[in-house]
């Protein structure tokens, strides 16, 4: 605000004024979005880095401050598995949904405005349909006597059904399911940006087709694919709802971990592995903005 | 898309495209439309093809197993309450973040969007804690600024995309001529970014209809919300119940994108949304 009254000192009264009434205008205005952030996060954070250090034994929690519940996730082996878990159902499920994803995004871009509309909202129709509700419909999908079991006995004749549900398999399948739009959407605002004029040059300068995908379409729709992997990576890694219905208890990532240990009011343990699963979102976040910033000077 | 030369475009390519969407669009739609199929299924678990088709479980649902009722007018009421709030909030602050430039409006932006990283999970155990301990557990208001912080960032990044392609000299001419911020926001600056307050608005409400890992922990039973209430239900039984309340779900969401359909005609919803992503991510 200082620094707003600083510039207009040789502007009439009036206008300094102003500066000085809108400086602290924009402080007001702001207040609400600032209040909710304190009281809505950055309280129930601090309360959780506070419950990280007390005590819990015996099935019971004790108001002593110690590093028992960092102790017992350094040493536990149950915990390095939930956790290298957790990483690897994250990498599958971005890797998977790029692979997916991609193809469709630039069928979209491809395509006439009529079928681009169709595949967009058959993309988009998901995300408006409850997580609970696509997950019970994974649930119907990959039973041992579901469609899917029906279609593979019936294609190679065997009549063992190939278990889907309550292990990785299903959980992965799932989450690709739920990401899916996600990574879409922005891949194909980024191929926007190929403008058709470069395809004529391309077409002109004699590139085949490939050439031009290689050097200009794909490069230039790296931002997109970077904003697509970023979300998805945060989101599977966060995803509670999927892996607790679809994993059947034998699939422990962090989320179901955090809430399995805040119900047995384990809440040392809760907040221990919770810090993790923030540090590793954080991490996230910051590797791909640099990855951003690579692809968008590319 | 204008026609190219010949050669330069691969046939043979493209049918493996089409052949490539059509299974990708199976795959995005099958569970929604095996949950439509079971919901018309007369046995009590979920076999295929199902041995026959009775309207079962619909009755069972009127007549009110699971109470899912309530839950659905509770979870109503917290969306339209933590919409108005975040779309509010969320243009409040993207006004100011976009038109005034001042010493740590970056972090103040980057801090308003951190919530989307955050896994929801966290959110719902810290909330816990610290309801628990505030005297305020389980109430609507706590939960409605619960879902208001998990859309704000949304509701920031969509119309700070659009405040960007507002022209802010329009607003300081408004002001010249002596209108006040309201007036020149509701005569001005409103009209300008309507379509992605209406898209915003619509996000913060599907949101928080849909929110479950930040909600679970914070409900009473007997007082859920609908995500929280069909979770804790396919847990416990497997009836095809859940598949007529999450059809009627489907049914529901696909008038609202038919609605929002004849809303947004005139903006280009795809390419607010491109820019609020490159907003977010930014």
């Amino acid at each position: 605000m200082n620094s707003a009254t600083a510039l207009t000192v040789d502007q009439p009264a009036a206008r300094v004024r102003g500066a000085r009434r809108r400086g602290w205008g924009a402080f007001t205005l702001l207040s609400p979005a600032l209040a909710l952030v304190t009281f809505a996060c950055l309280i129930p954070m601090l309360i959780f880095l506070r419950f990280s250090f007390l005590t819990f034994s015996g099935g019971k929690l004790y108001d002593v401050y110690s590093l028992g519940a960092y102790r017992t996730f350094l040493t536990s082996a149950y915990y390095h598995q939930v956790l290298l878990d957790t990483l690897w159902i994250g990498a599958l499920v971005t890797v998977l949904t790029l692979v997916i994803g991609y193809p469709l995004a630039y069928a979209m871009w491809l395509a006439k405005p009529l079928p681009r509309g169709l595949l967009g909202v058959i993309v988009f129709m998901p995300l408006l349909v409850s997580e609970v509700v696509r997950t019970y419909g994974f649930q119907v999908l990959l039973s041992d006597d579901g469609p899917v079991n029906w279609l593979i006995e019936h294609g190679t004749g065997s009549s063992d059904p190939v278990p889907l549900l309550f292990n990785r398999t299903g959980v992965v399948i799932a989450l690709v399911h739920v990401t899916l739009p996600l990574v879409v959407f922005p891949i194909y605002s980024s191929l926007r940006r190929v403008e058709p004029s470069l395809r004529e040059a391309a077409e002109d300068l004699g590139a085949r087709w490939s050439t031009f995908l290689r050097r200009v379409v794909i490069p230039l729709s790296l931002p997109g694919v970077v904003a697509g992997a970023e979300i998805t990576a945060t989101v599977a890694l966060g995803s509670f709802v999927t892996p607790s219905l679809l994993g059947g208890g034998k699939v422990t990532i962090l989320p179901v971990l955090i809430y399995n240990d805040t119900n047995a009011i384990n809440w040392p343990a809760a907040a221990v592995s919770g810090l993790l699963l923030m540090i590793i979102a954080v991490l996230i976040v910051l590797a791909f903005q640099r990855l951003s910033r690579t692809s968008e000077v590319a | 898309m204008t026609r190219a030369r010949a050669g330069f475009w691969p046939t043979g390519r493209r049918s493996l495209l089409v052949v490539f969407c059509a299974l990708a669009a199976a795959f995005i739609l099958s569970p929604l439309l095996i949950i439509i199929l079971n919901s018309f299924n007369s046995a009590a678990y979920s076999p295929f093809p199902p041995p026959g088709l009775s309207l079962h479980w619909y009755r069972n649902l009127l007549s009110g197993t699971g109470d899912f009722g309530p839950a659905a007018l509770y979870t109503l009421a917290l969306a339209c309450l933590s919409t108005l709030v975040s779309v509010t909030v969320g243009t409040l602050a993207s006004h100011v973040l976009q038109r005034r430039r001042f010493r740590g409006s970056e972090l103040v932006r980057a801090g308003l969007l951190m919530p989307i990283v955050l896994p929801k999970i966290l959110l719902g155990v810290g909330l816990f804690v610290f309801f628990s301990q505030a005297h305020i557990y389980g109430s609507l208001w706590s939960l409605a600024l619960t879902h208001a912080l998990i859309s704000l960032p949304f509701v920031v990044a969509i119309v700070s995309a659009a405040l960007v392609g507002a022209d802010p000299s329009l607003e300081e001419a408004s002001r010249d001529l002596g209108a006040g911020g309201l007036r020149t926001f509701w005569l001005v600056t409103f009209p300008q970014i309507r379509t992605a307050m209406i898209t915003s608005a619509l996000f913060a409400f599907i949101v928080s209809a849909d929110q479950l890992e930040s909600t679970i922990l914070l409900t009473r039973p007997g007082r859920t919300t609908l995500p929280v209430a069909m979770y804790n239900y396919v847990l416990q039984y497997q009836d095809p119940t859940i598949a007529a309340l999450s059809s009627l779900v489907i049914a529901v969401s696909a008038v609202l994108v038919i609605l929002a359909g004849i809303l947004l005609r005139r903006g280009d919803t795809v390419s607010v949304l491109g820019r609020a992503e490159r907003g977010a991510t930014r």
